[in-house]
């Protein structure tokens, strides 16, 4: 017996194995975004015009019958999927970006979905594919997610029911941590690269820009470019069998993502939060008079942030401690809406922190 | 000796900070075993360096041995151990680095660097680790002179890292007793001609149980700044150095010993 030959087909099938688990999971997250979309669960045409597809591809090796029951089966468990009535969280990113570990903490029963950008997950929130969504708004090194507070900005149909901050451990990972030597490139998002340039510059590593970090440890799981690994999470590096190099990689170790949970209806439970949105007119002092509304009336502020609306014009998101069910709250932003110009509630929910 | 740095006549003491102890500045022992061989031996020497009022703790992840063949250290896997046991016990990390390859990565973990007395004169090294600003100490060759080793720290300082702690390990003579002759007229030599501290290992220099103690003794009273002791959990069945490594137990009576010499002569 060859047993090194067997070793490595050994594990050519279990990379194989990993990877039509991971499309099963892909396969069944869609169906679960379809039942979103569709009258019924069940679509008898739909499952003879899959059949029928399938049939006609298959390898030489397979054989029809097989591929039938297969397919029968796996119809079987996701109608049995759809029927829970599970609720989807849309997250920008691949699967074990930090974004989904926000949304695990927030609500750990949520069926996470990966989507390529920010407009993705807000868009899929107001057509109903998602229940929810989570988004980045800011990070204590890298500062304001101008793109999320920009889609926040600009809508007027989405509520915040959530917020969560995440503490942001970034590591270098590879297909063999022993081989350390060998990396010369390392792919990230941008935040990460920014987040972590310090120790790329000590050990002459050279960045490249991806659009996701999971998406980046994927990658180099998958297609192994030459002396290449990522910066991502500890949970990207189990997800995708990479070796972690090195923990706790960036500049400043505080570093904490806070996120928004979206949903098209407000949450009816109480909250200790709120966040509005709004422009003033191009006085003197008007920005001050709001301010000492909440000043007056002794509500912390949180979060003051301002975006650039168009021509010259500002727009404030202003973050305090409160329930939209207290009256005294009520009053105050009856005030300031009539101080104000684009004043918009944007939800009141309970802020939390994730160690 | 045609020191420019390293020489006395520049500066008169050198303190070298790695995380708030000061070495040059007070007594400080290093305490671990020879080589990481485990997570739980690691930990456990680590538990024992601590409770035993060691400040410091060593621990080989990357071996230089004589025999290709013998056991070469875990490598990156035992530097992950060694920020685990720091994670636990709070003391910072001393660990030899060999390939000049590796300087920046395992900078990455500890907080000194260890240059081996087989590599004091390998100068690329030097060069590699003079470019990092991480404390390093650098052990004296097994058949150099004050000079020469003198010469390597100059190597470093030169590139720019002024955090160079100097260690005595024994030096090789025709005496067979012990493993090497422990060199302590070294502690006041350096003193008259250089500003950096000194450190005596006297597991190395007399590779002896026995004599560990009566030497670390000898070395305060020449005015060491500093000792280095293997420790390890069970030392009969170490990958390495049997002979010379400490229980928990013996430790800590050794501190005990040593810190009440400490206290009669440096107050």
């Amino acid at each position: 017996m060859n047993n090194k030959l067997l070793k490595q087909i050994r594990k050519n099938i279990d990379y194989i194995d990993k990877k039509i688990i991971h499309l099963l999971n892909e396969r069944m997250e869609n169906a679960l975004k379809a039942s979103k979309v569709k009258d019924a669960i069940e679509d008898k045409s739909r499952e003879k015009q899959i059949l029928a597809k399938i049939s006609s591809k298959e390898g030489n090796l397979i054989d029809k019958e097989f591929t039938l029951e297969l397919y029968k089966s796996l119809f079987d468990e996701s109608r049995t999927l759809q029927e829970k009535g599970l609720k989807l969280i849309g997250f920008q990113g691949a699967h074990g970006a930090y974004s989904e570990m926000a949304a695990k903490n927030w609500n750990k029963k949520l069926v996470s979905i990966p989507c390529d950008t920010f407009a993705e997950v807000f868009e899929g929130v107001k057509t109903g594919l998602y229940d929810y969504g989570i988004l980045p708004v800011e990070n204590t090194l890298g500062g304001v997610v101008g793109t999320v507070n920009e889609l926040l900005m600009n809508d007027d149909e989405l509520k915040i029911v959530g917020a969560i901050e995440q503490p942001i451990e970034h590591c270098l990972l590879y297909p063999e941590a022993e081989k350390f030597r060998d990396i010369r490139k390392v792919y990230s998002h941008s935040q990460a690269i920014s987040q972590c340039k310090r120790f790329l510059e000590r050990n002459n590593l050279e960045p490249v820009k991806y659009y996701d970090t999971a998406g980046a440890a994927k990658l180099v799981a998958e297609e192994k470019p030459e002396a290449t690994g990522a910066i991502a999470s500890s949970l990207a590096a189990e997800l995708y069998d990479l070796e972690i190099v090195k923990q706790n990689i960036e500049n400043v170790s505080n570093n904490r993502t806070r996120f928004f949970i979206l949903s098209k209806s407000a949450q009816s439970q109480q909250g200790d939060k709120c966040t509005i949105i709004f422009s003033t007119a191009h006085k003197a002092g008007t920005l001050f008079n709001v301010l000492s509304i909440f000043a007056d009336a002794k509500i912390n502020l949180t979060r003051i942030e301002s975006m650039p609306s168009g021509t010259g014009n500002y727009s404030f998101f202003l973050d305090f401690i409160g329930s939209i069910k207290d009256e005294k709250i009520q009053k105050i932003l009856k005030e300031v809406q009539d101080n104000t110009e684009n004043y918009r509630f944007m939800g009141c929910y309970k802020e939390r922190s994730n160690q | 000796m045609d020191l420019k740095l390293a020489s006395r006549k520049n500066k008169k003491k050198t303190i070298v900070d790695v995380d708030g102890i000061k070495i040059g500045e007070e007594l400080v022992v290093i305490g671990g075993p020879c080589a990481v061989e485990s997570e739980e031996q690691t930990l456990k020497a680590a538990r024992a360096v601590k409770a035993g009022g060691g400040k410091i703790l060593r621990g080989g992840a990357f071996k230089p041995r004589t025999s290709p063949y013998s056991f070469q250290g875990l490598g990156l896997k035992g530097l992950r151990i060694l920020e685990k046991a720091k994670q636990e016990t709070g003391l910072p990390i001393i660990s030899e680095v060999m390939d000049s390859r590796d300087v920046t990565w395992v900078a990455e973990y500890v907080d000194i660097l260890q240059i081996g007395a087989r590599n004091m004169q390998n100068f690329s090294l030097l060069k590699e680790i003079g470019k990092t600003k991480k404390p390093t100490m650098l052990k004296r060759g097994m058949y150099s002179t004050l000079e020469e080793w003198l010469n390597c720290a100059e190597y470093i300082l030169s590139e720019g890292n002024p955090n160079v702690i100097l260690c005595e390990r024994g030096i090789r003579t025709f005496e067979s007793y012990t493993r090497n002759t422990l060199d302590l007229s070294m502690i006041p030599s350096v003193k008259e001609v250089t500003h950096l501290p000194i450190i005596i290992d006297p597991s190395h220099g007399t590779g002896k149980l026995s004599l560990i103690e009566p030497m670390a003794k000898a070395a305060i009273a020449a005015g060491a700044d500093g000792l280095m002791v293997e420790v390890h959990p069970n030392p009969k069945n170490a990958k390495s150095d049997q002979q010379q490594q400490m229980t928990p137990e013996q430790f800590k009576k050794f501190m005990k010993n040593i810190n009440a010499l400490d206290n009669f002569i440096n107050g």
